[in-house]
């Protein structure tokens, strides 16, 4: 290949790289320098290879790193439930109003995400009439209430990430070959049957990515735990937003999120292969072929 | 030769960490960071009374519109205002700042509107000019005589008062109306129906009182044991929420019953039937104070705001609006003939009788200890 | 058949349809209960929790007498609008190299990429937040300009990506074919093609950078978004100006979209398919 040929992929991605790098990589390294200092505010922050911080910030919140494991692992599949079937009707069945439902879908994204919770902490306070409803229909503690508790901040998570779920299923739905089940159902199996043998499988790398999408942030986020949920609902977002702003314990929040990014990172490698790597590190397999 | 993928992140992974390593190696000169600013303390340098000038402030702690105090100075100076509403919370907004007042700045701020406490916490620090009582004639003429020298800044370097205010319980006296005392928060059926303030400062000295101990003489053992009882609270469920201000809102909403609250919210909370109540124990005093901070531009229009807000029509304007308690002297007779009830409201002009059993807000002996408690009391 | 079964029948039949309805009726309800609020006569123009006093169009018609709120949201607008032209011409860019090329380092471009849409808010904010400290830049539209390009790349690129998978590259080849240059190629068959997906992206980087809270608390020094005002009015009560303006934001995307529609529609009439 003449070298101008070869020197266009390192031009196409060199700005956006150079970027990555300094404002995401760099900014790693320094928090990776401060997670190892200790101190306090006042006596400053020595430089002590104190690799005792990532041990101790993790004995010290284990409830709530596994608070966010739950929550966000339920709202996850809350969101996995409500968007699958809705992502198959607006790629399959919608006729003309495709574009109109996938514009419902993401619309709600332009009133602000604080908005939002906001509204559904209107909607679920203790004296409205919603949460009376629910309470007769027994979705609701009869003599408790539904904010403050973790059905709260679970719910606010699934709904404030369902359009990380929706969108990739919908994107990987689109381009299934509907032929395919049908030559299954021509082949005598039932519509189930197609769906778990043929659908199914063909969409994984939508439902990976989807998951993978909704699971990170709802992991990561405090804003619902903040607004929804009262004592005794913090997430590991909360903490490290207190230890960080509140009692400027830097190193120990530093560390804190380190952990994070590596359980998290750790989660999606072994997620990606179990469920196959083509999700997520996608390539034109026809490129590589040839 | 492909090398699978599964070793290539193997190599990626282990490239960064070595690289990693490596420059963490090479910061380990680095030494300490932090540790406060340890350059000479300077006193703010005045000028004219012109420009740009950008303030910090809570919010709800001016009158807004084309008829309020900003645009009154504004009209009277020419000096444009940038005033933010940016101080939610002392901690929160001091983690903002601080990575900034560490370098000597400011991030164009010129003066900024923090609690007593914290105010102390970063004069101590360095990150706040020292200010020549020369420069503020009308400050000093009119300051009320009960702040005139408080403990944290006895001799009023760095600390202008802004509001004062109490902190107490709020009642919702058609659901609650036996709430007098702070131990009754702790009452098995308001269960969940009760609210504290983040602030530490706030919330354990009050409960403090509850069990007979002066916040002003506790030891390090008597927070501590405050702090437990509170964190027992908040893991059985009694108390509702640590709230900044958005108390308000769970009144106003109905989620709560009582509230550990300010005395000057009664303009923000919409609920007719909830009030203040000066808890059978006492409050706990404190100051909003305007402070200079390192690095900030255009002192001297500071100074024309401070002085401008301390001229007692002025003065009047604000109190009527944030119904807060005023440091300005003479405001209370200006307020006697236009908003009567209002002057003689006692949250907004309270007597030294009515403030006889409160503290003012101090901090606790080993600040690091008690905080970090009181952390993980919050995040539970 | 009778009615009973008939009904029941077409129930079955359009049961994906009418969950589809729900579903989406579900995602829209806290936009109803913003649009009412937003006509709730409250007593000092701050929402309340209960519609107790009757509904008013006063805070529609002054709906622009808070310039604070004015200038977070004009600043929001223009923050989101830069972001999303920055990122996604570097995103789409960045997608052409990695699907359509192989080279070394690919494997860890790709890596790349994906970290920071696997790393929470608050690390890459907090990140961010000490390398502008320590390089002595000052927090301000630019920082937060940068924040929000930095963290929608990684999702222009999967969108593009996934988009440029499925191409058809015998259209490309038909053209090259046909005598036209690489560039001409790119210009007139490859973006047109691409433009949907394209479209797509900067859709989600705008609609990722208007709602933006958490990194841009960190990074903003005094400039206020419109997602950073909403949090400080929160706390003491929230005019109702707030919800008044984010219904007409709300408005403005469904106008668009009808637009887009009408056109699309347009165009398949004009080309003879429907």
């Amino acid at each position: 290949m003449p070298l101008s040929k070869r020197l266009v992929p390192y031009l196409l991605l060199g700005p956006g790289l150079l970027i990555l790098v300094f404002f995401f990589v760099v900014p790693m390294y320094f928090m990776g320098e401060l997670a190892l200092r200790e101190g306090t505010l006042t006596t400053g922050y020595t430089f002590n290879w104190a690799w005792s911080n990532f041990p101790d910030s993790l004995s010290g919140h284990t409830d709530q790193i596994l608070r966010s494991f739950y929550y966000a692992g339920i709202a996850t599949l809350l969101a996995l439930l409500i968007a699958y079937p809705l992502a198959y009707a607006i790629a399959f069945r919608s006729g003309r109003y495709k574009t109109l439902l996938l514009f419902a879908v993401v619309a709600p994204f332009f009133t602000t995400y604080l908005i939002r919770t906001i509204a559904w902490k209107t909607i679920l306070s203790d004296s409205s009439p919603v949460v009376d409803v629910l309470q007769a229909l027994s979705l609701a503690p009869a003599e408790g209430r539904v904010l403050a508790t973790p059905g709260a901040v679970i719910a606010g998570l699934t709904y404030n990430f369902l359009p990380f779920m929706i969108l990739p299923l919908y994107a990987n739905l689109e381009r299934l070959d509907l032929r395919l089940v049908e030559a299954a159902k021509d082949l005598y199996s039932s519509s189930r049957i197609a769906f778990l043998r043929v659908t199914l499988p063909l969409t994984m790398p939508g439902i990976v990515a989807g998951v993978l999408l909704t699971f990170i942030p709802a992991f990561g986020d405090y804003i619902n735990a903040q607004l929804l949920g009262g004592t005794g609902q913090a997430m590991v977002g909360n903490v490290i937003q207190s230890l960080y702003l509140n009692q400027r314990d830097y190193p120990e929040a530093a560390a804190l999120s380190f952990l994070m990014m590596a359980l998290i990172l750790g989660i999606v490698l072994i997620y990606i292969r179990l469920a196959g790597t083509g999700a997520f590190m996608e390539t034109d397999e026809r490129e590589e072929a040839a | 030769m492909q090398k699978t993928n599964e070793r290539r992140t193997l190599a990626a992974v282990a490239a960064a960490v070595a690289a990693i390593v490596v420059a963490v190696g090479l910061a380990a000169c680095g030494g300490t960071t932090g540790g406060g600013n340890d350059s000479e303390v300077s006193v703010a340098k005045g000028g004219p009374v012109k420009g740009q000038l950008t303030i910090s402030n809570w919010p709800g702690y001016i009158d807004p519109g084309k008829n309020g105090t900003v645009a009154e100075f504004e009209d009277k100076t020419g000096v444009s205002v940038d005033y933010i509403e940016d101080v939610n919370d002392n901690n929160t907004f001091f983690g903002k700042m601080q990575p900034l007042l560490e370098q000597g700045e400011s991030g164009g701020r010129s003066i900024m509107v923090v609690t007593d406490w914290m105010a102390k916490q970063m004069w101590d620090l360095g990150y706040l000019q020292e200010i020549d009582h020369n420069d503020l004639p009308t400050v000093f003429a009119n300051l009320s005589p009960s702040l005139e020298s408080p403990s944290f800044d006895p001799k009023r370097q760095f600390a202008i008062p802004w509001q004062s205010g109490m902190t107490g319980l709020w009642v919702d006296k058609s659901k609650a109306p036996g709430i007098k005392s702070v131990n009754d928060i702790f009452d098995p059926k308001y269960k969940g129906k009760i609210t504290v303030l983040e602030e530490m400062r706030d919330t354990v000295p009050l409960v403090m009182k509850g069990e007979g101990v002066d916040p002003e003489e506790a030891t390090n053992e008597d927070w501590l044991k405050s702090i437990d009882k509170i964190k027992s609270a908040a893991q059985s469920g009694q108390i509702r929420a640590f709230t900044g201000n958005n108390y308000t809102e769970e009144l106003t909403a109905g989620n709560i019953v009582a509230a550990i609250g300010w005395s000057g919210d009664a303009s923000i909370v919409q609920n007719k039937n909830a009030e203040w109540r000066m808890p059978t124990e006492g409050c706990v005093l404190w100051s909003d104070n305007m402070v200079i901070p390192v690095g900030a531009p255009n002192v001297g229009a500071a100074f024309g705001w401070m002085d401008f807000v301390y001229e007692p029509e002025v003065a009047a304007g604000l109190t009527e609006y944030i119904t807060y308690v005023s440091p300005v002297d003479g405001v209370k007779d200006l307020l006697l003939k236009s908003s009567p009830e209002l002057a003689n409201d006692p949250l907004v002009f309270p007597s030294e009788e009515f403030q006889k059993n409160c503290s003012t807000q101090d901090s606790p002996p080993d600040v690091e200890e008690v905080s970090d408690a009181w952390a993980e009391a919050v995040t539970g | 058949m009778t009615a009973v079964e008939s009904s029941w029948g077409w129930l079955r039949h359009h049961a994906m349809q009418i969950y589809a309805v729900l579903a989406v009726l579900y995602m829209l309800i806290p936009i109803a209960v913003i649009i009412v609020f937003s006509f709730a006569a409250t007593p000092k123009g701050r929402l309340t929790f209960a519609i107790d006093e009757g509904f008013t169009t006063e805070y529609w018609s002054s709906a622009f007498s808070l310039p604070d709120l004015n200038e977070a949201l004009v600043t929001s607008l223009k923050l989101a609008a830069a972001s999303t032209v920055i990122a996604t011409a570097i995103g789409t860019l960045m997608a052409l190299a990695l699907v359509r090329h192989t080279f070394r380092g690919r494997y860890i471009s790709n890596l790349l990429i994906i970290l920071p849409m696997a790393t929470p808010e608050v690390v890459i904010g907090a990140s961010l937040l000490s390398l502008f400290i320590y390089y002595t830049f000052s927090l301000g539209f630019e920082t937060l300009l940068i924040a929000h390009v930095t963290f929608s790349i990684s999702f222009v690129v999967v969108v593009v990506r996934s988009r440029l998978i499925g191409f058809d590259r015998h259209l490309e080849e038909a053209a090259a074919d046909l005598g036209a240059t690489p560039f001409g190629t790119f210009r007139y068959v490859t973006l047109p093609l691409l433009a949907p997906g394209i479209m797509a992206a900067a859709l989600l980087a705008f609609a990722l950078s208007i709602d933006d809270f958490v990194i841009s608390n960190f990074n903003s020094g005094t400039t206020v978004t419109f997602p950073l005002y909403v949090y400080g009015v929160s706390l003491r009560g929230i005019p109702v100006q707030v919800n008044v303006l984010a219904t007409m934001l709300f408005a403005l995307t469904v106008i668009a979209a009808i637009a887009v529609l009408v056109q699309q529609r347009r165009a398949e009439r004009l080309a003879g398919t429907t």
